[in-house]
């Protein structure tokens, strides 16, 4: 039986905008594929095999989490800048984009270093930038859209070499200005988007699972499922996304 | 002495303004609130609104005229229930005590609630208050009306797009804290690790309660949504005790942080055949005993966080345990209606804990039952869904074969269908209507009339519920409550 091991990065301290939602589609369609999936829980201070890892998941987190989980990626940084060049898969949202990233410049100019695995840099904003978000996709041709929500403070400015995930649509992406939105570098992928973004956007999780796959080195066609319930959720996500003004809310903090 | 009545006259001349001021405020305020029940509206925002902008000292002016002062509930959950069951407490006491309504709770809706209860005269007659306050505005009410009583009732993450990280919460309730007047007192839960980290105000009583009974164990327990850390140095902290969430008898490995013993505590609890349960509580070497009908752990938290402000409050226990037995569900909380011998049960849920707590209630009922889950996602509802993934919906596909009757509706109803989905229900079997009222309608066809329609809306989708079950006949509009 062909088996994808799916890494959950801290999901104790990385879970905040319905991270669960994006694990659960993974595995969900992995499974009605009969496609095997070993989750494995990494909990801060355990120590990391990548070699064994297909796809690696990394959910956001609260500022206050964030920082304790740096220090602890820090240490494996060397060989998941390693593995990630192998073409391993990595999915990361939020807090995580901004970690794979060379640095964030927080509020007081301090500048915190990333993990370096894709070209982009992070500013810390004076506002939030919240709401539905869409964005035009081309790992697909023709591209697809994609329709999630965004709720971040940093803003994300790409290198050179970095092609985005998409071109905004509706809502702010990277930075509000650019219309870019996400990462992508290899097999690694990074979004501000959530909502949760994988469960009404299967035709990612897809993508996901078959990179995972071709990167283990069985590469499967994936059998298709019927996603009419999934694709109406998108649908009508993209129209109240168009339908709503988006304000730039302010920061309670 | 020249400078002396000049003072006086200037003090006078701006006690007169102030009055100059809230007069027409509370008249254009009152006006508003007709003109918008004539349009079918509760309306709560509005009104306030518009007063505060003709004089912004409106809400503490009006709530010097409250003698016994004004109570203040907080927290992420059960705030609208606990307010409820204190204002039932002091009306048994002979108070006369002014209530708002949960869609109230910034600093506009309680000022409206003040302009409707106050006279055109700009006065207002009443003993006290009981408010519930929305975190974020917390600080802003607490230094305008100036309570003598604040209950926390707990923090849990929430709607992430209004009120951010827990982080901020906390900090926002601990800013309230720091502004209400030293005389007063404030009401925590012990059982809940983020706030009796909160810095206590010198001079302030402090009172804590919480639960130290044993309770079923949980199966749903993989939420993953709240972090049960140290807040002092950041360890995993260890339950001896685990309700839900992270509230329990917690204690932290590493350092000496652990729950401090609770001046009031729920020490038994005999749940009894027809669903309500013997308490027994206990403050100070004394105990009471009481029955108590509203269902679920959480509730116990709101009876608790109740008992302990009335005793705050110097009201004599024997009257608080009479007044809590005869507690009703409040508004969209757990409300019965009955139709065509159909018993339908309303339940607002609207974060991740919340909701796994009303789901493990309901869920428990024993009857057949039927459910419609409808999720708008207006600003009151959190325009953020990705929550609904982090809510154990999964408790629904365990109790399938008791649910003859699954429907989803809502602006979000297609997020709510896939959410389900992916919980392992059969999506095929789930009709999906966004139009609120066409779904009850169809739910209300289509469940067999023994048994129970269980409908769980989200804050604004329960608005529209009311509506429709009011246009049959059920229940009354909410300010006539």
């Amino acid at each position: 039986m062909v088996k994808i091991r799916l890494f959950h990065l801290y999901p104790e301290h990385l879970n905040l905008y319905g991270d669960r939602g994006n694990m659960l589609a993974l595995c969900r369609r992995a499974e009605w594929r009969n496609i095997a999936i070993e989750i494995v829980s990494i909990k801060p201070g355990e120590s990391i095999n990548f070699s064994s890892c297909d796809l690696l998941f990394m959910g956001g987190g609260q500022d206050s989490d964030q920082k304790l989980i740096v220090e602890d990626l820090k240490k494996r940084r060397d060989e998941l800048k390693i593995a990630a060049e192998n073409g391993m898969v990595i999915f990361s949202v939020c807090g995580s984009y901004q970690l794979l990233g060379n640095y964030y410049v927080a509020v007081g100019g301090e500048k915190l270093a990333g993990l370096g695995i894709i070209d982009l840099y992070t500013e810390a904003g004076s506002r939030r930038l919240i709401g539905n978000a869409v964005i035009d996709c081309p790992l697909w041709q023709p591209p697809r859209t994609l329709a999630g929500f965004e709720n971040h403070a940093g803003k994300t400015y790409l290198g050179p070499s970095v092609q985005p995930l998409g071109t905004v649509l509706t809502g702010f992406g990277n930075n509000g200005s650019d219309k870019t939105e996400g990462a992508v570098h290899n097999n690694v992928i990074g979004t501000y988007l959530h909502g949760s973004l994988l469960p009404k956007n299967p035709w990612l999780t897809d993508y996901l699972l078959e990179k995972a796959l071709s990167y283990r080195g069985t590469p499967v066609k994936l059998a298709s499922l019927d996603d009419s319930l999934e694709q109406r959720a998108h649908d009508s996500a993209i129209v109240l996304a168009r339908s709503r003004r988006h304000k730039r809310l302010s920061t309670r903090a | 002495m020249i400078a002396n009545s000049l003072r006086k006259f200037k003090g006078g001349l701006k006690n007169r303004l102030f009055k100059i001021r809230s007069l027409p405020a509370v008249w254009i305020g009152k006006l508003l609130i007709i003109l918008t029940r004539i349009l079918g509206r509760g309306g709560t925002t509005l009104p306030g609104r518009a007063a505060r902008l003709i004089d912004p000292r409106l809400s503490s002016h009006l709530a010097e005229y409250l003698q016994e002062g004004i109570i203040t509930v907080t927290g992420t959950n059960g705030k609208t229930t606990t307010a409820s069951l204190i204002g039932a407490i002091f009306e048994k006491h002979g108070l006369h005590c002014i209530r708002n309504r949960s869609g109230s709770n910034m600093i506009w809706g309680i000022a409206s609630t003040l302009i409707e209860k106050a006279t055109w005269f700009a006065s207002l007659h009443g003993d006290c208050a009981v408010m519930e306050v929305d975190e974020g505005a917390f600080p802003g009410v607490v230094g305008e009306i100036k309570p003598r009583g604040t209950v926390i009732t707990n923090i849990f993450r929430d709607q992430l797009d209004r009120y951010g990280e827990l982080d901020h919460i906390r900090e926002s309730i601990s800013r309230g804290l720091q502004v209400q007047p030293e005389n007063g007192f404030e009401v925590i839960n012990a059982d809940d690790p983020t706030l009796v980290t909160l810095e206590a105000a010198e001079g302030k009583k402090r009172w804590t309660f919480g639960l130290e009974i044993d309770t079923p164990a949980d199966n749903f327990l993989n939420t993953g949504c709240d972090l049960k850390m140290c807040p002092r140095c950041a360890s995993n902290l260890n339950y001896s005790r685990l309700y839900y969430a992270h509230l329990g008898h917690y204690y932290c490995p590493e350092c000496d942080f652990k729950r401090p013993q609770p001046d009031v505590t729920i020490t038994k609890r005999i749940i009894n055949p027809d669903g309500s349960s013997l308490l027994s509580i206990t403050f100070a070497d004394q105990s009471i005993e009481f029955s108590f009908i509203l269902p679920g752990i959480y509730n116990l938290y709101n009876a608790l966080a109740a008992f302990t402000t009335a005793l705050a409050a110097g009201i004599p226990p024997s009257i608080t345990g009479e007044a809590l037995e005869k507690a009703a569900p409040s508004f969209g909380r757990m409300e019965q209606f009955t139709l065509n011998g159909i018993k339908i049960i309303m339940a607002l849920i609207k974060n991740p804990v919340g909701a796994n707590q009303v789901l493990r209630t309901l869920l428990s009922e024993k009857e057949n039952l039927g459910l419609l889950l409808a999720i708008n996602d207006k600003i009151a509802d959190g325009t953020d869904v990705s929550w609904l993934w982090d809510v154990d919906f999964e408790q629904i596909a365990a109790a399938q074969n008791r649910l003859a009757y699954v429907a989803v509706s809502g602006l979000r109803a297609w997020d709510m269908a896939v959410r389900l989905k992916y919980a392992g229900l059969d999506s095929s079997r789930i009709p999906v209507e966004e139009d609120t009222a066409r779904a009850l309608s169809t739910a209300i066809q289509n469940i067999s009339p023994d048994s129970t329609l269980l409908i769980l809306p989200s804050y604004t989708a329960m608005l529209e519920m009311r509506r429709h079950l009011n246009k049959m006949g059920l229940g009354r509009p909410y300010w006539e409550d």
